[in-house]
C-alpha cells in the first residue's frame, strides 16, 4: 500500500512539472506578447504606445528575454509561494484570482449539489420503473438538456429574467449590495442570485449522469443476486438500494478526478455570460491579453487540481467498491 | 488681429477665431436625422468669463460642509483657487448627492473614468468640440514666434489630498519623470517639434513656460487635445505610460531614486509586493489603481479599477463652481460595475442599471433599446461622430511581398475602381441602421479640416459600369470562368486578403458584404477574421494587403494623423514601411515612390510650425490628396456607432441632447460631467 502511495506521490509531482512546463510553452505560442496585446488595446481606446514605450514595457516585464529565462524566473518564484504580478491587473496574482477562487468553489458545489440531487433519483426511478411514461418524460428531458448548449439555455433564461421579472441581469450581487460589507442581507442576496448560475450550470451533467445511472442499474437490476434477494422476501426498495445502487455508484466515484478542476473553470461560458465573478472568465481574458502570469498559475492550478482529482477518485473508488480494495490485497 | 489670437486665452477668453463659424455650424450637422427625435442640438455648458458673472460666496456639498465642521476640511473657499472656473451648466444649477451607476470591462478600460475626469487638462475643447477653453491653467499665451507658451496657474489651486498645485509639479514631470531614461525611454514627438526637443521651465510659483527652438503653433491644439503632452493626468500618467504635464510632486517623489537612493527605494517596493521601484511607481502614479494619488479632476478613485467594482467619489478640492458658486461635481459618487461580457452591460443597461452609459453599448441594439425607455426609465441620445468613415479599408502601400498584388495596390485608378464597386447605402441601411453617412474618408463638412462637401462622394459612390471601365483600361480584362478577373503574370485569380478585426463594429460581416460587392467587378477579396494581436503583427510586418479600422480621431488631423497617413509605426495600416521612415527621419524603413504620398509627407511636416488657419489649409491640401488617390476606400461614417449611443437616466438633469463625441473631446469629457446632477 505504502509503495503504491510513494510511486503515486512521486508520479503526480513528475505531472506537475510537465503541465507547468506545457502550460507556459502553450501560452507563449500565440504570435505577440502581452505588450502587443496591450498596444492594440490602447490603440482600440484610441490612446497611443510609441515604439520606444514598447521596448521599456518589455525590459519592465522582463519579456524580451529567451522563453527558458522567463520559464526559470517564473517557476522559481512559484516554489517560494510568489506567484508573480499580473500585468494586465496589476496586482500580484493571488490577489486577483483570492475571492474569485471562493465564488467558483461556492457556484460549483452549488451546482454539482443540484446536480446529484437531480441525477440519483431521476437515475434510480428511470432504471427501476423503465419503459413507464416518467421515465421517457426524464429520457426526453434528458436529451434535450445534453443537446442544448447551456451558454444558450443561459442567456435565454437571462433575457427571460430580465423582460418579465425585471430581475438582476448577471452577477452574485444586486447593485445596492455590492459595495456594503459582509451581512445577512448580504448574505441572503448571494442565496437570491445563486440558484440561476447553479442550475444552468448544473443541467448538461444532470441529463449525462442520469444516463449512465439508469444504464448501470438496469445492468445491475438484471443480475441474480437481485433476483435471489427478491426471492428471499426483502423488501423492494431494500432490494434496490442496498447492493445495485451502490454497484451503480461507480462512475459517479470516478467523476471525483475531473471535479476538482472543474470546480475552477467548468463555469468559463457560463460564468462570462451571467457576468459572474469567477475564475473562468479571468482565465480566458487572460490567455487572450496574454497575461502570462495570471494565465499560466490558474492553467498550473487547473494542472495540479486533475492530478490531485485522480488521486483522490482512485482513494474513494477503494472505499466505495470492496472488489477493488480486495483485488490489491 | 494677430495679438488678439496669440492671447486668445488670456483671462479665459479662449475662442479660436477660424472656427467659431465652425462651432455654430456643428449644432446643425445632424441633417435628416433630427427628425427621428434622437439627434438634438449640440449643447453644453458654458465657461463664464465675465467678471461681473463671477460668483463671490462658495457654497458645498451638504457631507463636505459636514467635514468641514468636524474640522476635518478646511472651508470651501479655501480649498478653491483665488479664481475658481466659473461654468454655466446647461440647463440649470444643479442640486448635491446621488451615485451614478455605470458599467466597465475590466481593468484595462481605464479610459472609461479617465473621460470623465478630463477637465485634469490645462486647457480643453468645449462642448462643440471646436473652442479651447481654459481648464487648470487660467490663461496660456504664445508668443509671436510660437516658440515659447507661457502657462498662468490658478493661484491657490491645490490636489485632491489638499497640497497646493503649483509649478513645482510641472518642474517635477518634466525634470524627474519625463526625462528620466529609465521612465521614458525616449523623448515624444509632441514636445520636439521639427525633431528638437523642447523645454517645461518653471518662471513662478504659478507661472510656467514650454520653450522649443523651432516655432510650434499647434501647441495649443496639442494641448488642448487628446495627446501625451495634452491628455491630463488621469489619461496622461494611467496604466504604464508617464506623460501629461505635470505631476504630485509631494507624494510621488517618495518612489523616486533621486529623493532617496536606489537600494531605499527598491526595499521599499519589494515590501509592497513590487518587482523594483519602476514596477511600484507605475502602480503608484495611476489614478486608476491608487486611491492615494493626489488628482486634480472632479472625482478621485477609492475603490481601484482592478476589483469588481471601480468607485469614484468627489475630490473636495476640484477647482470648478458653477454660476451660483456651488463647488462641482454635483454627483457625490461613480460607482461602475465590472461586466465580463458586452452582452451583460447592453442588458444591464437596457434594464435602467446605469445612470448614463455611452461607452460599450452596441447600436445593433437600437431597435430593444428603443423599446425599453419606460421600463429603464431612459432617454436614448445619438450623437453623431465627425471622422468619415467608421468602417475604412486602407490599402498597404508598401507591400511588396507579392510583386503582382502590390503593383495593383500601387495603381491609383484600381483604388478608385474598388471605391466605386462598394455599394455604402446596402452597408449603412444593414449595418448603421441608416444612421451614417455615406462617402469618402474626409472629416464631416462641419469640421475646420474639411476640404470642401464636393470631397464626400468624390470616388465614393456606386458605379459598377465606372469601375469595370478602370479595371479593363489598367490591364485586368482576363476572366476566369467565375467572372473573376486573372493575374498578369501567371494566369492565376487574382486575390486579395482583406484583413479584418471584431473589434468596434462586427467588420468581418460588413467586409463579407463589400466582398459581394466586388463580385460584380470581378475582384475576388478573401476576408480573413484574425484575432486582433495577428492582425496587428501581421501589419507591423509589412504582410497584409488591406486593413479594416476606424478612421476615428482624424477629424483633426494633427492630434492624431495615424488613421489617415502612414506616420505612426504603431498603427501603420496604409503603409508600415513608409512609416519607419517617416518616423526615424529616414533612417529606417523605406521611403515611399508614390508622388501623392510624398506631397502628403511634406505637407504634414511643415504643418506644426504653421498658424491655425493655414495649418487648416494644409490639412485640406492633405485631404484632397488622400482622397483623390483613394488611400483608403471611406464606407460609412459620422455616425453614432463609436460611443453616441447615450442612454441617460430621465431623473438626471443637465444632460445635453446631443454631445460632441470625438476624440479630442474625450466623449463624455466635454459635455462636463461634473454638472451632472439627480433631480430626485
Amino acid at each position: 500500500m505504502i509503495s503504491f502511495f510513494v510511486r503515486r506521490l512521486l508520479l503526480a509531482i513528475l505531472t506537475m512539472w510537465v503541465v507547468s512546463v506545457l502550460s507556459y510553452v502553450i501560452i507563449q505560442l500565440p504570435p505577440g506578447d502581452f505588450v502587443d496585446t496591450y498596444i492594440s488595446q490602447q490603440s482600440a481606446s484610441g490612446s497611443t504606445v510609441s515604439a520606444a514605450e514598447a521596448q521599456s514595457l518589455r525590459e519592465l516585464y522582463g519579456l524580451d528575454q529567451p522563453v527558458w529565462i522567463q520559464y526559470g524566473k517564473w517557476i522559481t518564484r512559484i516554489l517560494t509561494g510568489d506567484f508573480g504580478e499580473s500585468m494586465e491587473w496589476r496586482q500580484p496574482v493571488k490577489d486577483v484570482i483570492g475571492d474569485r477562487l471562493w465564488f467558483t468553489v461556492l457556484i460549483s458545489v452549488a451546482a454539482l449539489l443540484v446536480t446529484w440531487g437531480l441525477a440519483l433519483p431521476i437515475g434510480i426511478y428511470s432504471a427501476v420503473r423503465q419503459y413507464s411514461f416518467g421515465d421517457y418524460a426524464f429520457t426526453l428531458i434528458g436529451f434535450v438538456g445534453l443537446a442544448v448548449p447551456n451558454f444558450l439555455l443561459a442567456l435565454i433564461i437571462m433575457y427571460l429574467s430580465f423582460r418579465y421579472l425585471g430581475a438582476n441581469a448577471g452577477g452574485l450581487f444586486s447593485a445596492e449590495f455590492e459595495l456594503a460589507p459582509w451581512s445577512w442581507a448580504k448574505l441572503w442576496d448571494l442565496i437570491k442570485h445563486l440558484p440561476l448560475p447553479s442550475v444552468i450550470l448544473a443541467l448538461g451533467g444532470t441529463a449525462q449522469l442520469i444516463r449512465i445511472m439508469r444504464a448501470n442499474l438496469l445492468d445491475e437490476l438484471r443480475r441474480p443476486y437481485v433476483v435471489t434477494a427478491r426471492a428471499k422476501g426483502l423488501p423492494e426498495r431494500w432490494v434496490v438500494l442496498k447492493y445495485p445502487v451502490r454497484a451503480a455508484l461507480n462512475p459517479f466515484a470516478s467523476t471525483v478526478a475531473y471535479l476538482f478542476p472543474y470546480l475552477v473553470s467548468g463555469s468559463v461560458i457560463i460564468s462570462i455570460v451571467l457576468s459572474l465573478p469567477t475564475v473562468g472568465p479571468l482565465l480566458v481574458r487572460s490567455l487572450i491579453s496574454q497575461d502570462m502570469f495570471l494565465a499560466g498559475t490558474i492553467v498550473l492550478l487547473l494542472g495540479v487540481l486533475t492530478v490531485i482529482g485522480t488521486f483522490i477518485s482512485d482513494l474513494v473508488l477503494m472505499w466505495v467498491d470492496p472488489r477493488i480494495r480486495h483485488q490489491m490485497d | 488681429m494677430t495679438t488678439s489670437r496669440r492671447q486668445f486665452l488670456t483671462h479665459s477668453t479662449a475662442v479660436l477665431a477660424s472656427t467659431v463659424a465652425a462651432a455654430e455650424a456643428l449644432a446643425q450637422g445632424a441633417g435628416g436625422l433630427t427628425a427621428s427625435g434622437l439627434v438634438g442640438r449640440l449643447e453644453g455648458s458654458e465657461v463664464v468669463t465675465d467678471p461681473a458673472r463671477m460668483p463671490r460666496t462658495f457654497k458645498e456639498a451638504p457631507e463636505l460642509a459636514q467635514l468641514v465642521q468636524q474640522g476635518r476640511l478646511p472651508p470651501v473657499a479655501q480649498r478653491l483657487p483665488e479664481e475658481p472656473l466659473v461654468l454655466k451648466p446647461l440647463n440649470e444649477v444643479g442640486r448635491y448627492g446621488g451615485t451614478w451607476r455605470r458599467g466597465f470591462v475590466g481593468p484595462g478600460d481605464g479610459e472609461n473614468g479617465n473621460r470623465i475626469n478630463a477637465s485634469d487638462k490645462l486647457i480643453f475643447w468645449d462642448y462643440t468640440g471646436a473652442r479651447i477653453i481654459p481648464s487648470i491653467a487660467k490663461s496660456v499665451v504664445m508668443s509671436d514666434d510660437g516658440k515659447v507658451t507661457r502657462v498662468t496657474l490658478r493661484k491657490g489651486m491645490k490636489w485632491s489630498d489638499g497640497a497646493p498645485f503649483t509649478a513645482d509639479d510641472f518642474e517635477f514631470w518634466f525634470e524627474d519623470i519625463y526625462s528620466n531614461r529609465n521612465i521614458v525611454p525616449t523623448g515624444i514627438a509632441d514636445l520636439s517639434p521639427g525633431g528638437r526637443p523642447g523645454r517645461i521651465v518653471k518662471i513662478d510659483e504659478v507661472t510656467v513656460e514650454f520653450q522649443f527652438e523651432n516655432p510650434y503653433f499647434l501647441l495649443m491644439d496639442m494641448l488642448a487635445g487628446d495627446t501625451l503632452i495634452g491628455g491630463g493626468m488621469s489619461v496622461g500618467m494611467y496604466q504604464q505610460r508617464s506623460f501629461g504635464c505635470y505631476a504630485p510632486k509631494h507624494y510621488l517623489k517618495q518612489f523616486l531614486p533621486k529623493y532617496s537612493s536606489e537600494e531605499q527605494v527598491n526595499a521599499r517596493a519589494r515590501a509592497e509586493g513590487f518587482e523594483g521601484w519602476l514596477r511600484m511607481l507605475h502602480n503608484k502614479k495611476d489614478w486608476n489603481l491608487n486611491p492615494e494619488l493626489p488628482v486634480l479632476g472632479p472625482w478621485r478613485t477609492v475603490r481601484p479599477i482592478n476589483t469588481p467594482t471601480w468607485v469614484l467619489e468627489r475630490n473636495p478640492f476640484y477647482y470648478t463652481v458653477d454660476t451660483d458658486g456651488n463647488q462641482l461635481p454635483y454627483i457625490n459618487q461613480i460607482v461602475m460595475t465590472l461586466a465580463e461580457d458586452l452582452e451583460v452591460l447592453n442588458l444591464r443597461a437596457m434594464a435602467g442599471q446605469y445612470d448614463m452609459q455611452e461607452r460599450h453599448i452596441d447600436l445593433a441594439k437600437l431597435p430593444v433599446i428603443l423599446e425599453n425607455r419606460d421600463r429603464g426609465n431612459y432617454d436614448l441620445h445619438l450623437d453623431l461622430a465627425y471622422n468619415g468613415s467608421d468602417t475604412t479599408i486602407h490599402f498597404n502601400m508598401s507591400y511588396t511581398a507579392d510583386a503582382e498584388i502590390a503593383k495593383w495596390i500601387n495603381n491609383v485608378d484600381f483604388r478608385r475602381a474598388l471605391s466605386l464597386g462598394i455599394d455604402r447605402n446596402q452597408m449603412n441601411e444593414t449595418f448603421w441602421l441608416g444612421l451614417g453617412t455615406p462617402g469618402s474618408t474626409c472629416p464631416a463638412e462641419s469640421m475646420p479640416q474639411n476640404p470642401g462637401p464636393e470631397w464626400r462622394a468624390k470616388w465614393s459612390t456606386l458605379d459598377v459600369a465606372q469601375a469595370n471601365r478602370m479595371l479593363d483600361a489598367i490591364g485586368l480584362t482576363r476572366k476566369d470562368s467565375e467572372g473573376f478577373r486573372l493575374r498578369t503574370d501567371n494566369g492565376q485569380r487574382l486575390r486579395f486578403q482583406v484583413q479584418t478585426v471584431r473589434a468596434f463594429l462586427p467588420w468581418p460581416q460588413q467586409l463579407e458584404m463589400v466582398a459581394q460587392h466586388w463580385r460584380r467587378i470581378g475582384i475576388f477579396a478573401e476576408v480573413r477574421e484574425m484575432e486582433r494581436v495577428l492582425a496587428f503583427t501581421r501589419t507591423n510586418n509589412n504582410e497584409h494587403h488591406m486593413h479594416v479600422w476606424t478612421n476615428g480621431g482624424t477629424e483633426l488631423l494633427y492630434l492624431f494623423p495615424r488613421h489617415a497617413i502612414p506616420v505612426d509605426p504603431v498603427e501603420a495600416f496604409m503603409g508600415p514601411e513608409f512609416a519607419k521612415w517617416y518616423a526615424s527621419n529616414g533612417s529606417l524603413g523605406r521611403e515611399p515612390t508614390d508622388a501623392g504620398l510624398k506631397r502628403i509627407f511634406e505637407l504634414f511636416r511643415s504643418a506644426a510650425g504653421q498658424r491655425d488657419e493655414q495649418r487648416n489649409n494644409t490639412a485640406k491640401e492633405i485631404w484632397k490628396i488622400l482622397v483623390d488617390n483613394v488611400y483608403s476606400i471611406g464606407t460609412v461614417g459620422q455616425s453614432p456607432a463609436l460611443m453616441g449611443v447615450r442612454l441617460a437616466s430621465r431623473r438626471m438633469g443637465n444632460i445635453p441632447s446631443r454631445a460632441c463625441i470625438a476624440q479630442h473631446c474625450r466623449t463624455p469629457g466635454s459635455s462636463r460631467p461634473e454638472t451632472f446632477y439627480y433631480k430626485s
